[in-house]
């Protein structure tokens, strides 16, 4: 028998997605991107999508950049901060491989999946506006779905 | 889980002051004050914040040319320039250093005067 | 009586106002701030040393990551310091197409700029209407280059692709709509009584001040710093007549109209090098030289200077970068921020002068 309590979990939880970006040592690119997303044209907030940068009440998290000495202990903090259920999405080629700035004399220290876990990721430099929408709503069902009945 | 974080700071402060430009004007500051270049980087990392340490040069070049225009022992002590340009010297005790010198010159020959305020500026800056 | 007590108030690295990590530390008594610390480090990509030791075809994609809002104008400071280095000359009709495209840049930053402020101070309509009309601007600036932000549009001796016709056309039509909302959009926050409330006399920054910290861009003309502005320097803006923009307040309020305000600037110069787009090439030969160069040019925030030196095979050997925003927010964090009255106002204060950490820290 279903749970018919977790079906409305599943139904709300698919309609209301809390976004928190993070940049952790981009060139700023993908940063104004997520902000595009803001913009009436892609409307992030008609699929129930709303950005703000508060970790305590996020579900899904934005990481952007590769990972500068400062963010190296902070970054941890930051995901332990969000509520379950919790997803990060690594936009941009930064978090994935650091990019350009992954070479001799650097002083960041990419990927991010070495310091949080990583559920999608959106390569580009910068991915556009749409892909960066599309990302987060394909990924973040997948993992509100059911979430307490999968639970151990 | 712990609420206060602070970093140590003045590995990546140095790391600011390792870029080119910055090493030149440090080297600049420090002839001009005559200390070496190892003290005056320990002074500017304890005394100054990260963004003043990025725009040090520019400091440095609008000091050249803005600072202390008219009063020569002002402008050999650098008055105006390590109190309010790079902030390195409180000003009171600067403008103490500033009226003990003038004062020092009427006795004695303008140099010896000046030497002993320069001393005495090296002495705050490294306090 | 009342105690005052001194509270350090960090705001940062995360915070919700905060565009990319920064962090500022107030010491407050009451409301009043009276000293600010500014902690950076969090963008600090160290990429004046990955260029040390590459070509410059691949310092030249670096060179445009540096700074992603204003990328244009780094790869065109970048490029022009090149071609000073190695005596390469621009076809006339490339010397145009890059004031087009670098200005269609400027404009999406400046509105991008006010965007974040007016979303700071609250006021969402306004800053979702700049966002919209951001969106336009953005696709010109694709349809010329293929790219949305990191266009990588200029070479040593040319530019990569030529200004279509319809394309310009097209352009043209937009910017049409551009200014026409864009007046709106000034007046709105020209008039609006709670926005002067949030803005007008806060953040006040006078010109000795400005001077002392070496601020450019508009941060410094907004308090009234004549010849500011390198475009006045530049050969092909001195021959599409252009004037620079000076307010004398010196508060939030002058930095974001004098953003406001080169908005139409631009639009003025980009439909004047459409009109008198000369015709020929759009790209010469040359062969990058050794040597040393130093050369400046107005990004959107303010002076850019590349220090640049290469050896005979077109390496760069050294290079430092100064940008705009290192004096703009050390400007607004030691002079503006520590007489603000109120800790409120600390937030739309940073964000009035426009700060970019990314090129801040490189």
């Amino acid at each position: 028998m279903r749970n018919i309590l977790q079906e409305i979990k599943n139904a709300v939880r698919s309609r209301s997605i809390h976004v928190s970006y993070v940049d952790v040592g981009s060139c700023n690119g993908c940063d104004i991107e997520v902000l595009a997303c803001l913009a009436p044209r892609y409307d992030i907030e008609q699929y129930g999508i709303y950005v703000h940068n508060n970790p305590r009440e996020a579900d899904v998290l934005l990481v952007i950049g590769s990972v500068t000495p400062q963010w190296v202990d902070k970054l941890r903090d930051i995901w332990d901060k969000i509520p379950e259920p919790k997803v990060a999405v690594a936009i941009g080629n930064c978090p994935i491989s650091g990019c350009v700035y992954a070479r001799r004399g650097t002083l960041t220290s990419p990927p991010v999946e070495k310091y949080i876990p990583i559920a999608a990721s959106v390569p580009g430099c910068p991915p556009r506006p749409t892909e960066i929408l599309s990302a987060i709503l394909s990924v973040a069902p997948l993992i509100f779905k059911d979430y307490e009945e999968r639970k151990p | 889980m712990k609420y206060l974080y602070e970093k140590d700071l003045r590995q990546m402060k140095y790391n600011i002051l390792t870029s080119t430009r910055h090493d030149e004007t440090v080297r600049a500051v420090a002839q001009r004050l005559g200390m070496s270049d190892a003290k005056l980087r320990r002074a500017l990392i304890q005394k100054l914040d990260m963004s003043f340490l990025e725009n040090l040069e520019s400091r440095w070049q609008m000091g050249q040319k803005h600072a202390d225009n008219g009063d020569p022992v002002a402008e050999e002590l650098g008055c105006e320039l390590f109190t309010r340009f790079i902030p390195l010297v409180d000003t009171e005790a600067m403008q103490t250093i500033y009226s003990d010198t003038t004062a020092m010159a009427q006795n004695t020959p303008l140099d010896e005067a000046i030497r002993r305020g320069k001393e005495r500026i090296r002495e705050a800056i490294l306090s | 009586m009342k105690k005052t007590v001194d509270v350090s108030i960090p705001l940062g690295p995360m915070h919700p106002c905060w565009k990319e990590p920064v962090r500022i530390k107030c010491e407050t008594a009451g409301e009043r701030v009276l000293r600010t610390e500014i902690e950076l480090g969090y963008m600090k990509k160290g990429i004046e040393r990955i260029m040390r030791g590459r070509p410059w075809q691949e310092v030249m994609f670096l060179a445009e990551r540096v700074c992603g809002i204003c990328s244009v104008i780094h790869n065109m400071v970048f490029i022009e310091t090149m071609e000073k280095i190695s005596d390469i000359a621009v076809p006339p009709r490339a010397a145009y197409l890059r004031v087009v495209v670098n200005e269609l840049d400027r404009m999406a930053s400046h509105i991008l700029a006010n965007f974040s402020y007016c979303y700071t101070i609250e006021h969402e309509t306004l800053a979702m209407y700049l966002l919209n009309i951001r969106e336009t601007v953005l696709d010109n600036l694709e349809r010329i280059t293929g790219s949305r932000i990191n266009t990588a549009y200029m070479i040593p001796g040319g530019v990569r692709f030529d200004l279509l016709p319809e394309d310009a056309a097209v352009m043209l039509a937009d910017l049409m709509k551009v200014e026409e909302e864009m007046k709106r959009y000034t007046r709105i926050f020209e008039t609006g009584p709670l926005i002067a409330l949030r803005s007008k006399g806060i953040g006040y920054m006078n010109r000795e001040e400005a001077i002392r910290a070496h601020t450019v861009g508009p941060t410094a003309r907004a308090s009234g710093v004549e010849d500011s502005d390198l475009r006045l320097c530049h050969p092909t803006y001195q021959a599409l007549g252009f004037t620079q923009v000076t307010r004398t307040e010196g508060d939030n309020f002058a930095r974001v109209m004098v953003r406001f305000q080169e908005v139409f600037q631009s639009i003025d110069l980009i439909r004047k090098c459409v009109d008198t787009l000369p015709e020929g090439p759009i790209r010469g030969g040359g062969l990058c030289k050794a040597g040393t160069a130093s050369y400046s040019g107005e990004a959107p925030r303010g002076e850019l200077t590349y220090t640049i030196t290469t050896d005979d095979y077109g390496r760069v050997v050294d290079i430092t970068i100064r940008t705009p925003s290192i004096m703009n927010v050390e400007a607004c964090a030691h002079a503006m921020i520590s007489e603000a009255t109120s800790i409120a106002d600390v937030t739309s204060t940073f964000i009035s002068s426009d700060p970019c950490i990314a090129c801040n820290e490189r």
